[in-house]
Parts: structure tokens; C-alpha cells; sequence
């Protein structure tokens, strides 16, 4: 323990006596590790933007929903029974937060301007308890040229029959705002062709990528719409208090349905629109149950992540290497500087393996320090911008980071390991310079002057 | 008195490019405890070498090198870094001190190495020896910080902490003015009498050499002159000779 202490005490000081040349390294690895943090942080707030909008518009953090085939042929997103659903559910989610149930469809949304396809969530505003707290409104201004800076319409609106909450995006494409109308079509599970206008209550602020794929409607436009039963759900929606649990909700669930011989689709991590061409191709009428978590909703957007991750792995690689080989010519050129010491503390016993220590100290003292100054600045400088809610000016930015604003959330898991991982690399480089050394002759080191 | 080192028909040779150059020719001799024994010639004449080889930090092409009765042919690098650490002292032309470290970690510093030994008791060894070598009042000065006497009684100090059996020195003096490098003799010589260390050092200086109980002269890597104590103490005799080598 003296030694290591005695070992630290000459690695601080030779780091403080090269002070230009520490201080140059001491910056580089200060700023790829804040990079790397704020990359992370940016990955982080993406997967964030990611859980926010999917389960505020698309998914609770486990779903119970199902199809009905009334033919071979059919695949209608609904479950009969909705009430007992919901109490199967209410009685054997353990950690459970709250329930709720919203009716699905999708539809052409058509104006004179515009129109677009797009999913239909039939809510019923007071038993939502995260969507009016979530969904933020937009200013008129944001989706209407010539709009005023002001908030107009009202979510809770939404209490009223044939009503329509919509994103801003979807306001411009279809060239509406709040008080007009919009007519949404489809096809019933009868196969008839109906329409039902309803009228824009609110804009909200787009949630990223999602928010083009759904407008907010009450469940009677949806039954109206699709001429069903207020028996009938599209899904039941279950939050709970910890979402990491979703996925063993799930397996509990699945048995606990099971056992109340209810019929249960193999599990497809996919969204239930992504399903119509399978279901409707299997063998089987009647009705069943297909679960799934908020990630398999949102299973068509992972590729971001995916991507955002592997662009930061090389990007951060590359500036690692670079650091790396840094490291190692600067603790080369400090071997060379101190082969006449390392003769004398060689001659004086101090073994291979102690000044192999000794350097590796020496890299590792340097690479903890800095990284840690540029974890804490990458963290401070995440959290910074994310409370500046910068807006991001480009929509194909917007909708790639799930968010109209640059959001970036700091992990302290990734905090550490962004440190730990950077430290460890500059340790690791200063390891051949440093066996360079510790494999020096005490007589050649003597003789180096 | 028993032999502390001991040299059997031991050479050295140095490849230099197609060249080897002979360092060392069959040199025999006997160190006995105790003894304040000088290695004297010309520059080129091997003394560094054999300095080297009896301080483990260097092997023999032929020959057999005995320190305290082990042969250090024998020895791996972690035998002879042990032999080193545990046995032997070394005193260096340039102090070579650490420069980073304070006058007490630097003769801490081989003690550390060791181990086995509390703080107290490490702390009580290094001040006894600062205060042998009259340095107590700058234990906290870096190396950089104290004259050229002063840095080799620091490392007098470091090489004698551990209370080696030999002390091995590369011309102490060289690099002092010839009042200070009296001095540093005459430390040496005070705790070689005290403490019946065996001290072996090379040095030009004839006023060094006076000093010694015996003077080894070495020519073209041959001994040319093992020298006796009577000699050697004999200011007239073959130290003064020697002086004009």
C-alpha cells in the first residue's frame, strides 16, 4: 500500500512536471470523453423521445389487444368483452400503475387542402391520465402560414362527441386549424365504406416520427366509424410503475389468460398494423389475444437507436485510436526521457513488474482525470442544452430524433462507463510503452544518457 | 576476513558492430567484508564494467561472478533484482535521484521497495540515516533544491537505508569540487569503520585513493595491480602512482 502510495506520488508529479504535454493530452481526452457523453446523452434522449411518444400515442408499457376473424380472411383489430379484459388485467398486473382502453382504426383523414393516412385512437380524455399531461399545444403559428403566436383550442375538448386532436404536422399537411373539420374514412369489418367528420379541438406539438401516424378522436367517433359494439376495445393499454418490468408483465399475463382459456397469437414484436397481412393469412375465426410491450409498438423505429449508436461506436472508436496512439507516443517519449531513472530504481531493486506499474499508473492517473473533467463538462453540457429546448430546425432531423427540440439525457450508467471506458483506454495504451520499459536492462538504461 | 565477492576468470565482451570490444579479461579477484577498497584507471579500462557485474546489474560473458557466495550467472532477473535490492547499496557519478521525489522519499523510497517494515519503523530508519549525513534540515527540499554535495549525501543515504552489505559507487566525487568530494570520502569511510559495510568504488581522484584500505588497477580490462591495504593506506605509495595514471 506505501508502495503504491510512494508509486502514485512519482506518477503525479511526473505528470505535473511535463505539464505542457499533460495538459495537451489531458484536453484530447477531456473532449472525446465528452463527446462520447453527449452522444450517449443524445442516444439516451432519443430512446427517452422514444418511450415518451410511443407511450403517449401508441402503446401503454404493456397491451392487450387482439384480432377477430369473423371469416378466414379477416383481421379486425378489435377484442370483444372489453370489460372483463380489463378486469383479467386490473387484477393480476403486478405493479400496476393504471389501465386504460382505446378503440383503433386507420383511416384517409381528408380536407379540401389535404389528406393523409393515419391511425385512429379512440380515447376517453378522463380515463387517460398521461396523455392530456404529455401532449403539449402548438402555437397557431407553428403549423398555419400566418398563424398567430398563440395557443389555440383545448384537449379536454375532446369530452365532446366527433371531435379531433391533431399534430402540427398533420394540421399543415391537411391545411387545417383548430375549429375546422376533417372527415375520416374507412371500411367497416362489414366491408361498408363510412365516413364521420369530426372537428380539430387542439394542435398539439409533434412528438417526433409518431405523432404523423395518429389523431386523438373520442371512442364513439371510432365505434361510429366502424359501426361497433361499445363492448368492443382495439386495446387495453397497461402502465405500469416501473416500464423496465414490461417485458415479465407480459410473460405473467400471456398465463394468466392462458389459464382463463383464452386463445393467444404467438408472440410478434411488432405493432398490430404490422400484423393485418399475417393474421389475415392464418388459419383460424374467432377472436385472439395478441400481447405486446411499448418496444414491440415501436419495433419500426429501433432502427434510429440502432443507427445513432453505431455512428457514436465509430465515431468515438476513431477518436479513441487517435487518443490511443497519443498516449502511447507521449509515454514513449516519457520512457526515453527517464530510461537513466528507471536504470538507477532497476539497479536499486524495484522490479519489472513495479515499473511497468509505475507508467501504467502514470497513463491511467492522467486518463481518469480527464476524463472525468470532460465526463462532468459532457454531462453539465447535455443537461444544458436539453433545459435550453433548442429547436431543431429540420423536419427530417425532428423526425428521426423523435422531437421538434434537441433533447439530450444524461445517464449516470453511462456517465460512469463513458469515464471508466476512457480511462481504460488510455491505461491500456501506455501498456507497451510501459513493457518497453519495465524490459529495458538496468545496464543499457544506466548507459542512456 | 570471508570473502564478500568474488571474481573467477571473468570476462566481458561487447559486440560493436562487427567488432566485439573485451571489457573485462580474465579477471580474478576477492572482496573480504568490510574492506573500503578503490578501483582505479584510465578511462575505457573496464572499472564501470566491473562495477556493473558486481552489482548484478550486468552478467559475464565467461567466467563466474560470487556475490555473498551466489553465483549471479546462475540468477533470473528476479533473483538478481531481489540480490540488488536486499544486498547491495549504490552511489552513482550523477546522484541520480528521483527528482520528484522530497530528500526523505527518495531514501524512503528503497525501503518501500522491500517492504515488511511499518511507517514508524521506516521513518525512524531514514531520519537516523539523514541525520548521519547531516542533511535532517532538508528533508522536505527536492533534489533540485540542494547543492551537488548535498544530492550525493542523499544518496548515500538512500544506498545505505537498507543496510546493504556492499556499497557499490561509480567515481561519487566525480562530479564534485574536490573539498565536497573529500567530505563524501570521508562519510563513506566513517560508516564503512562504524558499520563494517564493504565499500567498492572507482575513482581518478589520488586524494580518493589515499583513502582507501586497498587500490585495484585496472588496464585494458586486465587487473593490473590488486593492491594491499598497507600500500593503498600509504599515501606515497601506489595511490599517489596511481594519480598519474
Amino acid at each position: 500500500m506505501n508502495r503504491l502510495r510512494i508509486f502514485l506520488i512519482i506518477a503525479f508529479r511526473n505528470l505535473i512536471q511535463a505539464r505542457r504535454r499533460t495538459l495537451l493530452l489531458s484536453v484530447a481526452i477531456a473532449a472525446v470523453t465528452m463527446l462520447l457523453v453527449l452522444l450517449m446523452s443524445l442516444s439516451q434522449g432519443v430512446n427517452d423521445n422514444l418511450i415518451r411518444s410511443a407511450t403517449t400515442l401508441s402503446a401503454g408499457h404493456v397491451n392487450v389487444s387482439g384480432f377477430f376473424k369473423a371469416t378466414i380472411g379477416d383481421a379486425a383489430p378489435i377484442l370483444d368483452d372489453r370489460a372483463t379484459i380489463r378486469t383479467i388485467v386490473e387484477q393480476n398486473t403486478p405493479g400496476l400503475d393504471y389501465v386504460i382502453d382505446r378503440q383503433r382504426g386507420w383511416v384517409s383523414a381528408i380536407t379540401p387542402s389535404g389528406a393523409l393516412q393515419t391511425g385512429l385512437a379512440g380515447i376517453d380524455i378522463d380515463d387517460e391520465l398521461h396523455f392530456p399531461r404529455v401532449v403539449q399545444l402548438a402555437l397557431e403559428s407553428a403549423y398555419r402560414e400566418g398563424g398567430q403566436d398563440v395557443v389555440l383550442g383545448d384537449v379536454n375538448k375532446l369530452r365532446e362527441p366527433n371531435t379531433a386532436v391533431i399534430f402540427e404536422g398533420q394540421a399543415r399537411r391537411l391545411g387545417v386549424t383548430v375549429g375546422d373539420a376533417i372527415t375520416f374514412r374507412s371500411q367497416t369489418y362489414r366491408g361498408i365504406t363510412n365516413t364521420v367528420d369530426a372537428t380539430v379541438v387542439a394542435v398539439a406539438r409533434d412528438i417526433g416520427l409518431l405523432s404523423n401516424f395518429t389523431i386523438f378522436v373520442p371512442k364513439q367517433t371510432v365505434l361510429e366509424l366502424y359501426q361497433l359494439s361499445d363492448k368492443t376495445t382495439g386495446g387495453v393499454l397497461i402502465y405500469l410503475k416501473d416500464i423496465k418490468k414490461a417485458e415479465e408483465t407480459m410473460g405473467h399475463l400471456r398465463q394468466v389468460f392462458e389459464e382463463r382459456g383464452y386463445d393467444l397469437m404467438d408472440h410478434q414484436p411488432e405493432p398490430f398494423f404490422a400484423k393485418f397481412n399475417s393474421v389475415a393469412g392464418e388459419d383460424w375465426t374467432g377472436q385472439k389475444i395478441d400481447m405486446t410491450t411499448w418496444e414491440d409498438e415501436v419495433s419500426f423505429l429501433t432502427w434510429i437507436l440502432t443507427a445513432l449508436d453505431t455512428i457514436s461506436f465509430f465515431l468515438i472508436t476513431i477518436l479513441a485510436i487517435i487518443i490511443a496512439i497519443g498516449i502511447m507516443n507521449t509515454m514513449w517519449i516519457s520512457v526515453r526521457e527517464r530510461t537513466r531513472e528507471l536504470g538507477t530504481v532497476r539497479a536499486m531493486g524495484m522490479t519489472r513488474r513495479d515499473v511497468l506499474l509505475l507508467f501504467m499508473l502514470e497513463a491511467t492517473m492522467l486518463g481518469a482525470f480527464a476524463s472525468l473533467v470532460g465526463g462532468l463538462f459532457g454531462a453539465a453540457l447535455a443537461s444544458a442544452i436539453s433545459a435550453a429546448t433548442i429547436p431543431i430546425p429540420l423536419e427530417a432531423v425532428r423526425a428521426i430524433l423523435l422531437s421538434d427540440t434537441l433533447h439530450l439525457a444524461v445517464n449516470i450508467q453511462h456517465l460512469v462507463l463513458s469515464i471508466l471506458a476512457m480511462t481504460l483506454v488510455t491505461g491500456l495504451s501506455a501498456l507497451w510503452p510501459s513493457s518497453r520499459a519495465a524490459r529495458l536492462q538496468p545496464v543499457q538504461a544506466m548507459q542512456n544518457t | 576476513m570471508k570473502p564478500i565477492v568474488e571474481l573467477r576468470q571473468v570476462s566481458k565482451e561487447y559486440p560493436l558492430g562487427k567488432l566485439v570490444v573485451n571489457a573485462l579479461r580474465d579477471v580474478e579477484m576477492t572482496i573480504a567484508t568490510g574492506e573500503f577498497t578503490t578501483i582505479a584507471g584510465p578511462s575505457g579500462s573496464g572499472k564501470t564494467t566491473l562495477l556493473n557485474l558486481l552489482g548484478c546489474i550486468d552478467v559475464p560473458t565467461r567466467g563466474t561472478v560470487l556475490v555473498d557466495g551466489q553465483s549471479t550467472s546462475d540468477l533470473d532477473d528476479r533473483a538478481l533484482t531481489h540480490l540488488r535490492l536486499h544486498k547491495l547499496g549504490f552511489i552513482f557519478q550523477s546522484f541520480n535521484l528521483i527528482s520528484v521525489l522530497t530528500l526523505f522519499q527518495n531514501v524512503e523510497f528503497p525501503l518501500l521497495l522491500q517492504g515488511g517494515m511499518t511507517k514508524a519503523e521506516r521513518t525512524q530508519r531514514v531520519l537516523e540515516m539523514v541525520e548521519r549525513v547531516d542533511l535532517t534540515p532538508q528533508l522536505t527540499q527536492r533534489p533540485n533544491e540542494l547543492s551537488g554535495g548535498q544530492r550525493q549525501r542523499v544518496a548515500i543515504a538512500r544506498a545505505l537505508v537498507t543496510r546493504p552489505r556492499i556499497v557499490l559507487a561509480d567515481e561519487p566525487t566525480a562530479n564534485l569540487d574536490s573539498a565536497t568530494g573529500q567530505t563524501i570520502i570521508e562519510l563513506m569511510k566513517e560508516i564503512n569503520q562504524s558499520d563494517q559495510t564493504t565499500f567498492l568504488f572507482s575513482t581518478h581522484d589520488p586524494r580518493v585513493m589515499e583513502r582507501a584500505d586497498r587500490v585495484i588497477l585496472l588496464k585494458d580490462g586486465r587487473i593490473a595491480s590488486l593492491g594491499v591495504e598497507s600500500e593503498a593506506s600509504d599515501s606515497s605509495g601506489q595511490g599517489a602512482e596511481l594519480g598519474n595514471v
